[in-house]
């Protein structure tokens, strides 16, 4: 950058001769920079094609597709007629709009709050160096590794209601009396299916804040502990106030990621029992692929999307007025 | 039926590796100087690729020809027909769980059968419905299943109880067949189209039909499938469990009882000390008629626009579904041949086939009376089902609640 | 700066297995499951009483080339991933171009589209082009849920290096490009490696590219592979979760190599 102010100094000093006798250097100097310019884009050239035809196209198709009747047929004869808002009414008239709106923003507070706080639970705990803290930190990331579809059978039986793991340790430390139904009751599957998401998510959300905490220098600690501030005090003005930079990331990226969760619901429950786990994103997949009205299907993706949008901007303004303040 | 076996083929690991790293993909063989080689994709799993390999390739060298089978699984299939549809790529033969022929069929993208001189004859009328959309065949299927009541027979016996033959002797014996750690009964009534799947057999045998799901025939059927659950008989998770966690349920000892296909016969022999047996489900009441749903996977030609490889692929597929041809596939597969007689051939060989025999021919097709229109009428099905055995609504209202959007 | 001996830290040790045990238990019924021949799904025993290998020689036999091709699109993931990423993230965070804001938001919107819609525009895209079936198509649709995010974290980390360090490479009149290649990229060798371990490990758990944009068998990655075999009746989950352990084992290796490269913490700040 310095060398693009020199220059532009240079051509200031240039013109203000006023004698107009520079015009060669002058040239030179605009074609330098434009060739700056040219250079400095082509580092983003890549990306943004990238971008464009991975995400754009995508995203512009299913827009149209959402103003379309799009069904098997139209995979056949290429036809799809224009039917404007009328998918839109469709989605939002049906009986299960509502449900799977309110479902998505429980799953998704829900997983966030328990991902969050367990994973920086674990954060916090791991910051101290004890024997085998590595290792353990990386066993950790376990979890994140495993594909999703094995995991989601393998909590599917420790969820199972009769002969599933987890209920018969809560019947022996008698916590519960009668066997609860993890995922086969209206009533608790979506807390069952925010458990497992919750695990899953845990790695990412430790795995990131760690690295954040190890940005704040032990000084910081060092003079707090001086003034007396350890413990919760340390934590509240010293280690959040660091934080709060890797914790937007981790929760806006959280959201994001949480809103378009497919297969993890679909592994434990497939949406159901009637409906109870079904998300804008279970729903989006089963209208297009199970009843095959793609343009129902677009549109619920649509809504999703924007939901996605709303809560990213809304999030970032407010807390760009609380960095301001 | 979707049906969950589906395809994996064990490629050799060179192969593949070959394959992956040339980054090669399904090219095209040469099809000039008159060779043809027809593409086909199945969805026949790991174990049951082989069978059908090997009776592809016994067509193929008798018709001259060459056939390159592809075996996907069978839940991803439709979605790949529909962008093969979109892109023109469709194999020359394809497999297609019959209650899909009537959908890819309304598409454009099959060819009607009749045009390679297959008529259907000598198969039930429930196979001919179900591959038939608008008047013409556009499937045949060689086998045929449906579901019925498997029991064990040790568990009967202790309890001296006999196979139930009606709804009322069905819930008594499922009653008192239930144990602290056993089950009575064990079936599926998942939120997917195999949950639908097995609720039929009591919806039509009740005289209930999927265009009027608020008839008090068709609450009567989910009354009587939802006192099962009530009653303690059946375990709440049938509201999770697809076909497949049922077989494991029972073969595990958990359920006494299952309704399920013959397809799980050769994990039924297989499993040790299990001694099974098989009836017809049970009927409403005595005398009334048993329909129960129709499945099997049928073979289609689709429009590839090359006229001589379609009529390749329909002599192909005359000669798949013959005869001889289907008893192996279901005695390998443990289903029903579709042809009538050959069907009666099976049940002599294989005792446990005959109760299912039996079944098949009076199955009737699902989308035999709604056609295009049967996905959604499965799903008001199975939403009604779970509304009703999750205790959120009693059966009437479930299926009031279902049918309203 | 601790000076407490070994011993008296041994308490955080044991609590923290208490953790990792909770954590990682349904990973242990993994392992367990895979030692158990013929066990169906409701009849499993907690400890493998009877423990046999038939399950891995099943996975071996069957599930070693889709392994290989998993391995193979993940690295090429990465190296896609990093070669779009890491310039991008450096002209994001040193030049003043108009339109990056856009482009970062883009970025972040582009996150929020659901994979299926991808792969279903994918799909005609790459039909039209031969890409279907293909380890190069599967690279360049693993990269989407790469490169935004490694985007992110390399731009995050860049900012943070003094606006000097290039500055003094211009200056001695090397181009852009040099300023880039020996100096930033060396100096962010840590944002370089975490960016590129997220985008292995995105690309190696993907399923829905693998389950859409191929159409048989010649190329399968170890995700569909196992799918497969849950699809299927199965008759043995032993080979199901045996195959998932080795699916496991090259991402264990690689974050045990790079747990100290994970240089996130730069991310305070890199969404504005």
């Amino acid at each position: 950058m310095t060398t693009t102010a020199t220059l532009e100094g240079r051509d200031v000093a240039a013109r203000g001769d006023g004698l107009g006798g520079d015009h060669h250097g002058d040239r030179a100097r605009r074609r330098a920079r434009a060739r700056e310019k040219a250079a400095q884009w082509l580092f983003l050239a890549p990306a943004i094609v990238y971008v464009l035809v991975f995400f754009g196209y995508p995203v512009v198709k299913n827009l149209t597709m959402g103003f379309q009747e799009y069904t098997t047929r139209t995979f056949y004869t290429g036809e799809a007629p224009w039917v404007g808002f009328a998918n839109y009414a469709e989605v939002f008239r049906s009986s299960i709009f509502g449900t799977t709106v309110v479902n998505t923003v429980l799953f998704t507070v829900g997983s966030i709050v328990g991902q969050f706080v367990l994973g920086l639970l674990l954060a916090l705990y791991f910051r101290r160096r004890f024997p085998l803290s590595n290792v353990m930190r990386s066993l950790l990331l376990l979890p994140w590794l495993l594909p999703v579809i094995a995991g989601t059978s393998v909590w599917k039986w420790m969820l199972d209601q009769d002969s599933g793991v987890l209920n018969q340790v809560l019947r022996g430390l008698h916590l519960v009396s009668d066997p609860v139904p993890w995922l086969t009751s209206p009533d608790v599957a979506l807390l069952g299916v925010v458990i497992v998401n919750v695990w899953l998510g845990i790695p990412f959300n430790s795995a990131l804040l760690y690295s954040g905490l190890q940005d704040i220098p032990d000084e910081l600690y060092e003079a707090g502990a001086l003034d007396g501030a350890t413990g919760w005090k340390a934590f509240w003005h010293i280690t959040w106030p660091n934080l709060r930079g890797v914790v937007n990331v981790v929760l806006v990226l959280g959201v994001i990621y949480t809103l378009k969760v497919l297969d993890i619901i679909l592994g434990l429950t497939g949406g159901g029992p009637a409906n109870a786990t079904q998300t804008l994103a279970t729903d989006s997949y089963r209208r297009s692929f199970t009843e095959f009205s793609f343009g129902t299907g677009a549109a619920v993706s649509n809504v999703l999307i924007v939901v996605s949008l709303v809560f990213a901007v809304v999030y970032l303004r407010v807390n760009r007025r609380a960095v301001d303040e | 039926m979707r049906r969950i076996t589906t395809g994996i083929i064990g490629a050799s690991a060179a192969v593949a590796a070959v394959a992956a790293l040339a980054g090669c993909g399904g090219a095209d063989s040469a099809a000039g100087g008159g060779d043809i080689t027809l593409k086909l994709t199945d969805t026949m799993s790991e174990t049951s690729a082989p069978i059908y390999d090997k009776i592809y390739d016994a067509c193929a060298s008798e018709q001259g020809i060459t056939v390159e089978s592809n075996h996907v699984a069978g839940s991803g299939l439709i979605k790949t027909v529909l962008q093969q549809a979109s892109s023109r790529t469709l194999p020359d033969v394809l497999m297609l769980d019959n209650p899909d022929v009537q959908q890819i069929a309304a598409s454009g993208a099959l060819s009607p059968l009749s045009d390679y001189g297959i008529t259907g004859e000598g198969f039930p009328q429930g196979v001919v419905d179900a591959g038939t959309y608008d008047g013409e065949l556009y499937g045949i299927a060689p086998i045929v299943n449906s579901i019925g009541l498997f029991y064990d027979a040790d568990k009967l016996q202790a309890a001296g109880i006999q196979p139930p033959t009606t709804w009322d002797e069905l819930a008594d014996a499922a009653a008192r067949l239930t144990t602290d750690d056993t089950y009575g009964i064990a079936f599926s009534a998942t939120n997917s189209f195999e949950g639908t799947w097995q609720f039929l057999p009591f919806l039509w045998s009740n005289g209930a039909s999927e265009d009027d799901l608020t008839s008090p025939e068709a609450v009567e059927a989910l009354e009587f499938v939802n006192r099962l659950v009530q009653d303690g008989s059946a375990s709440a998770s049938v509201v999770n469990w697809s076909q497949n966690d049922v077989n494991d349920q029972f073969i595990a000892g958990k359920a006494a009882m299952m309704i399920n296909g013959p397809w799980n016969m050769p994990s039924l022999e297989a499993a040790e000390g299990l001694n099974f047996a098989s009836v017809p489900l049970p009927v409403p009441s005595a005398g009334d008629e048993l329909v129960a749903p129709l499945g099997g996977e049928t073979f289609t030609v689709p429009q590839t626009g090359d006229a001589e490889r379609m009529a390749a692929a329909g002599e192909f597929v005359t000669c798949v579904t013959q005869g001889e041809n289907q008893l192996t596939m279901a005695t390998g597969r443990g289903a029903v041949p579709s042809d009538s007689e050959v069907a009666q051939q099976a049940a002599e060989e294989n005792p446990l086939v005959a109760s299912f025999v039996e079944t098949v021919q009076s199955a009737r097709a699902r989308t035999a009376l709604l056609g295009e229109s049967w996905p959604e009428a499965a799903t008001q099905i199975y939403t009604a089902e779970q509304l009703a055995l999750t205790g959120s609504a009693s059966p009437a209202d479930a299926l009031a609640q279902a049918t309203a959007d | 700066m601790q000076r407490t001996s070994t011993l008296r830290q041994l308490p955080y040790t044991l609590l923290g297995l208490v953790f990792l045990a909770l954590m990682l238990f349904p990973v242990y019924w993994m392992v367990n499951t895979s030692f158990q021949g013929g066990g169906t799904a409701a009849s499993s025993s907690f400890f493998p009483t009877d423990p046999t290998f038939d399950g891995y020689r099943r996975a071996l036999s069957q599930q070693t080339g889709n392994l290989l091709t998993s391995l193979v699109v993940a690295i090429g993931t990465v190296v896609v991933s990093l070669a779009i990423a890491t310039p991008a993230a450096y002209a994001l965070s040193r030049f003043r171009l108009r339109g990056m804001g856009v482009f970062s938001f883009g970025l972040l919107i582009a996150q929020m589209i659901p994979g299926i819609v991808i792969a279903n525009s994918l799909y005609s895209l790459f039909n039209d082009v031969g890409l279907l079936n293909s380890v190069p198509g599967l690279v360049l649709a693993d990269a989407t849920h790469a490169v935004p995010f490694a985007i992110l974290i390399m731009t995050a980390f860049m900012r943070s290096i003094p606006p000097s360090l290039a500055e003094a490479a211009r200056v001695d009149g090397a181009g852009h490009f040099r300023a880039f290649w020996s100096i930033i990229v060396p100096v962010s060798r840590n944002a370089i490696v975490t960016a590129g371990l997220f985008s292995f490990l995105f690309a190696w758990s993907d399923f829905i590219f693998a389950l859409t944009l191929t159409t048989s068998d010649t190329v399968k990655p170890i995700t569909l592979g196992i799918y497969d075999y849950l699809e299927g009746n199965v008759q043995s989950w032993g080979p199901v979760m045996a195959t998932t352990v080795m699916s496991s084992v090259p991402a264990i290796i690689l974050l045990v190599f790079a747990q100290r490269f994970i240089a996130a913490g730069a991310l305070g700040g890199a969404v504005k």
